[in-house]
């Protein structure tokens, strides 16, 4: 009789209602974080999809028919490519998908219609993945990665409890993971995008402004949203010496500060001391402007140097980006070239008599360039300046007004008035934006800056020492160089003046027990974050090759890379299988018993039967004769007899514990 | 050169290919590594491709999540390999009973799945003789499933062979095992011809009477009940007395005996031949009348009851004509 290899239940038979249940709620599992940011049709569609599935399930609800299928299936397309205008790129694709899933849900004639509505549910999952690459999206997913494998089980066995289901799918995905972690940190990563196919949006993130006008830099104080972190080779520098800068601005029309016509200059730096390494991770940001330290020299070749030592990646890049940077806290700048010269002194035309004349009276009662500096922060921090959060608004001149009416301003207001003054006393100044200062993350060893400690500064060139940094709001409100921008908010929001005396500023900036609390979970947490970023957003070719090299693979390729997963992947197939194999108990048990036999002198005989070592064994041992004769009887009924069982085994294993020939 | 590589490969091909016989001595059979093969079903194969899709996505997008994904749906295929391939491996089968049935009917094996192991054999199909039958093997235990098999001819009928298969957990791999042949067969009875009047032997009685029945016999005593005896033979009366089992015997007077005679029946070929001899053993067995049966080269004394009838049914379905 001739046996043909017969079409299995699996392939012929519908799929059970409890299996399409599983996929019912998986289905709902994946769509979840993906809900917000598709447009409402699409995921209306999809409940009702899944809605219907399930209503078929239970009160026999008819299915659509292959027309109708096809008829939806057609509109899902036309919709979104009339909603889209495309259906190319990361929205229309994941719409297309999940639309298709639910046309997909309301077909499951089979069990491999069962099985391909189950892919496409974990294809969603990937597609919720170009929209956000959190932890915890990752560990959100996880659980849907489990609940589709449940699903697969479930098709293959409906019978099974949901209990069993559910823990053999978590068994499977537990199983998996070691594998995973290997394959992920070892398969080899490509230097860039093949098509370099750049589909995010601008995300809104506000950053850096373009120019710095009255007001646009205090406006970042209340966003805590990171700016960037950075790592230090060695120890972190102290506050007052973590500027960061981002622009330098040259030209003003009297209210607000721009950097103005581009131009080239050498970035030189002589004699530079105190040299701090560090890598900074800039968050996404819609400006190619990268924030360095005071001041750096030289510069990754990915990124462009200009005037003022203003460091730029080449193309904007909405995502996080990685640098490593050398800066110089002790330095003396180059010569100052004519260009740079006359745009370092260039006044705007609505300059005020007033202003003219103040700075007149510095000129002239000063020898150098030095001693006018001098005598302008003194003139801010004798008259009776206030460093203010949240500054006054200003009319058409605004460096007049602050001067000789409010005297009430932030850092934007001091730097304007500054440089604005120098200028007009004919030292060549210019302004600086960027960041000052910074949270410390103890947990990661990493400093976070955030848009709220933006802040605004000045340089003056002297003769001497070539650009120096002025800080003019040091000279009015000390603390918020030494204690950050946290600590003037703590202020703040306690009523006290931003320039208090030293001790009562850092009584006031001691946080309460459950605050910093608070502030190091926050902290913990940021650092779980990043830490995330860095291995799963951040794992590039660079990152691999530095962890290889870590690890000790230092010189490997593509193939040997492949070769080595593979042997991994056979290797742990190898460890499952054996950890597997069902262990024969006793004959374990009986060797034990021989070995300590053997170690106390009497070893075992090739094809010597039990019965006649223990014969031998106890004319030896004649003090240990009972147990012996036990452990030999119960191995007799245990191996060879019927009756013996569960009760039988423990005492056999007692008595071989128990045997202690040697001792 | 070339040519013996090919005949080797042929020669190893075909080994394989044939199937697995369990010897005399041992009447069990297990699925060992060796005749277990594993592959991708057509799902698995859809899941291939939809890794290949999110790799493609992954690199595209430079996506560390996506990557994980992708890695981690490929190690679970790997690891539904030997979940697949232990849900079939080591599982010991053994022949159970296979009753005996007339040619025509389905005969039906059972055959014993036993499971050595911890883990319960989930979803495991075996298919034979165009039927497949799904199943489940509790931990350490057994389960029996039956196959039904048709029948054409008298005689023993071998068991037919059987390929084991499964797709648990995920139906991503399919395990099956070579077709084994386990050494179990069913005694196929002759097809019953069609019914036609008991032949008339001397001293028989026709018509009416013979339907009467057992009356008509005279009681001879009693003797120690064996299996298959009629029910209506047991003496009732003293089972209910609590003196064990016994079966009346009855002496047929001579009229009521039937002798089944192979030289006296119409000509209709050895076979035609057989399946009237055949529905007359079940007729005369169910009219109560004791019968004998001369076929050429032996004779059966006449009796009556179910092993007596068995007795009969075997030579005839086992009868070879002589040379």
């Amino acid at each position: 009789m001739k046996i043909r290899p017969l079409t299995s239940f699996a392939e012929s038979s519908v799929p059970a209602p409890t299996a399409a249940d599983w996929l019912v709620g998986a289905a709902l599992l994946v769509v979840a974080p993906l809900i917000r940011e598709l447009p409402f049709w699409v995921s209306g569609g999809y409940i009702a999809a899944v809605a219907w599935r399930f209503l078929h399930t239970h009160w026999h609800w008819p299915q659509p028919g292959r027309w109708l299928r096809w008829v939806l299936a057609v509109t899902a397309v036309i919709a979104v490519q009339r909603y889209f205008g495309t259906l190319l790129g990361r929205e229309p694709g994941v719409s297309l998908l999940v639309l298709l899933t639910g046309l997909k849900l309301l077909e499951l004639r089979s069990l491999r219609d069962a099985a391909l509505a189950a892919m496409l549910l974990l294809l969603i999952i990937l597609g919720t993945f170009l929209y956000d690459n959190s932890l915890l999206l990752g560990l959100y997913t996880l659980a849907g990665v489990v609940a589709v494998t449940a699903a697969f089980v479930r098709l293959q066995q409906p019978a099974l409890a949901p209990v069993a289901v559910a823990r053999l799918a978590a068994v499977l995905v537990a199983q998996a993971l070691p594998l995973m972690l290997v394959a992920y940190l070892l398969f080899p990563r490509l230097p860039d995008a093949v098509w370099a196919l750049q589909t995010s949006e601008a995300t809104g993130i506000m950053g850096m402004p373009d120019e710095m006008r009255p007001g646009n830099i205090s406006a970042l104080n209340t966003s805590d949203e990171p700016a960037f972190r950075a790592y230090f080779e060695k120890s972190v520098p102290p506050n007052s010496e973590l500027y960061w800068r981002v622009r330098v601005f040259w030209d003003s029309d009297g209210r607000a500060w721009q950097e103005g016509p581009t131009f080239t200059s050498p970035s030189v730096l002589r004699a530079p001391q105190n040299s701090v390494s560090y890598r900074v991770v800039v968050e996404p940001n819609d400006k190619p402007w990268l924030p360095v330290l005071d001041l750096p020299l030289g510069a990754p070749s990915t990124v462009q140097v200009r005037a003022g030592f203003i460091y730029e990646a080449p193309r904007l890049r909405r995502e996080r980006q990685t640098y490593d940077f050398v800066s110089y806290t002790r330095y003396r700048t180059g010569a100052l070239d004519g260009i740079e010269r006359r745009r370092a002194l260039a006044l705007p035309v609505s300059i005020s008599e007033r202003v003219r004349r103040l700075a007149g009276t510095w000129r002239a009662g000063s020898r150098n360039d030095a001693d006018i500096v001098r005598s302008a922060l003194a003139h801010f921090n004798t008259e009776s300046f206030v460093y203010t959060l949240t500054p006054p608004r200003l009319g058409r001149d605004p460096v007049d007004e602050f001067l000789f009416e409010t005297r009430r301003g932030y850092c934007e207001h001091y730097a304007a008035a500054f440089v604005t003054l120098m200028r007009a006393t004919g030292v060549p100044a210019r302004v600086v934006v960027g960041y000052q200062g910074g949270i410390y993350n103890p947990a990661g060893n990493y400093l976070i800056v955030r848009q709220s400690d933006a802040h605004a500064w000045a340089e003056v060139w002297l003769n001497e020492v070539g650009w120096a940094r002025v800080d003019p709001t040091a000279a009015v409100a000390p603390s918020r160089i030494e204690y950050g921008i946290d600590g003037m908010r703590r202020l703040n929001s306690q009523g006290l003046p931003l320039n208090a005396a030293a001790d009562a500023v850092l009584r006031a900036i001691q946080l309460p027990w459950l605050d910093r609390t608070w502030l190091r979970t926050r902290l913990a947490w940021d650092y779980v974050n990043f830490s995330w970023y860095l291995w799963v957003g951040d794992y590039t070719l660079e990152r691999q090759a530095q962890f290889l090299a870590r690890i000790g693979l230092t010189d490997w390729s593509v193939p040997a890379m492949v070769a080595i997963l593979v042997q991994l992947v056979l290797l742990y197939a190898l460890l499952q299988l054996r950890r597997r194999r069902p262990r024969d108990a006793v004959l374990h048990l009986y060797e034990k018993y021989c070995r300590k036999l053997a170690r106390a002198g009497i070893a075992r005989a090739d094809a010597e039967g039990p019965v006649a070592l223990s014969v031998r064994a106890r004319t030896e041992r004649q003090d240990w004769a009972a147990v012996i004769d036990e452990i030999t009887s119960l191995y007799v009924a245990l191996r060879y007899g019927r009756a013996a069982g569960a009760a039988e085994l423990r005492s056999f294993a007692r008595a071989v514990r128990a045997f202690r020939p040697r001792a | 050169m070339l040519r013996e590589a090919s005949l080797s490969l042929f020669r190893f091909v075909a080994r394989r290919r044939a199937p697995v016989t369990a010897s005399d001595t041992h009447v069990h059979l297990v699925l060992e590594r060796r005749s277990l093969y594993i592959l991708p079903t057509r799902e698995g194969l859809y899941y291939g491709a939809m890794l290949g899709v999110m790799l493609v996505a992954a690199v595209n997008y430079s996506n560390g999540l996506a990557y994980a994904l992708a890695f981690l749906l490929a190690a679970i295929a790997v690891v539904a390999i030997l979940h697949t391939h232990r849900n079939v491996s080591r599982l010991r089968l053994s022949a159970g009973p296979a009753p005996s049935v007339f040619a025509g009917a389905f005969a039906t094996f059972t055959v014993i799945a036993h499971n050595d192991g911890d883990l319960v054999r989930r979803a495991v199909e075996v298919s034979a003789a165009g039927q497949t039958r799904r199943f489940d093997v509790p931990a350490r235990g057994t389960t029996a499933i039956d196959l039904a098999t048709p029948t054409t001819r008298r005689g023993y009928l071998a068991a037919p062979p059987m390929t084991f298969r499964t797709r648990f957990p995920l139906g991503l791999w399919r395990a099956w095992s070579r077709s084994l042949v386990l050494p179990m067969r069913c005694l196929v009875y002759p097809r019953p011809a069609s019914p036609q009047p008991l032949p008339e032997t001397p001293g028989m009685l026709t018509g009416p009477e013979a339907s009467r029945s057992t009356e008509s016999e005279d009681f001879a005593g009693l003797r120690e009940y064996r299996q298959g005896d009629p029910a209506q033979r047991v003496a009732w009366k003293k089972v209910a007395a609590g003196h064990g089992w016994h079966t009346k015997e009855f002496v047929a007077p001579a009229g009521q005996i039937v002798w089944l005679e192979w030289n006296r029946l119409p000509l209709v070929g050895d076979e035609g031949r057989l399946s009237l001899l055949c529905r007359w053993v079940l007729m005369a067995e169910q009219q109560g009348i004791a019968y004998g049966m001369s076929l050429p080269g032996f004779t059966v004394a006449p009796d009556i009851g179910e092993s007596h009838r068995d007795r009969c049914l075997e030579r005839l379905a086992l009868y070879e004509p002589p040379p």
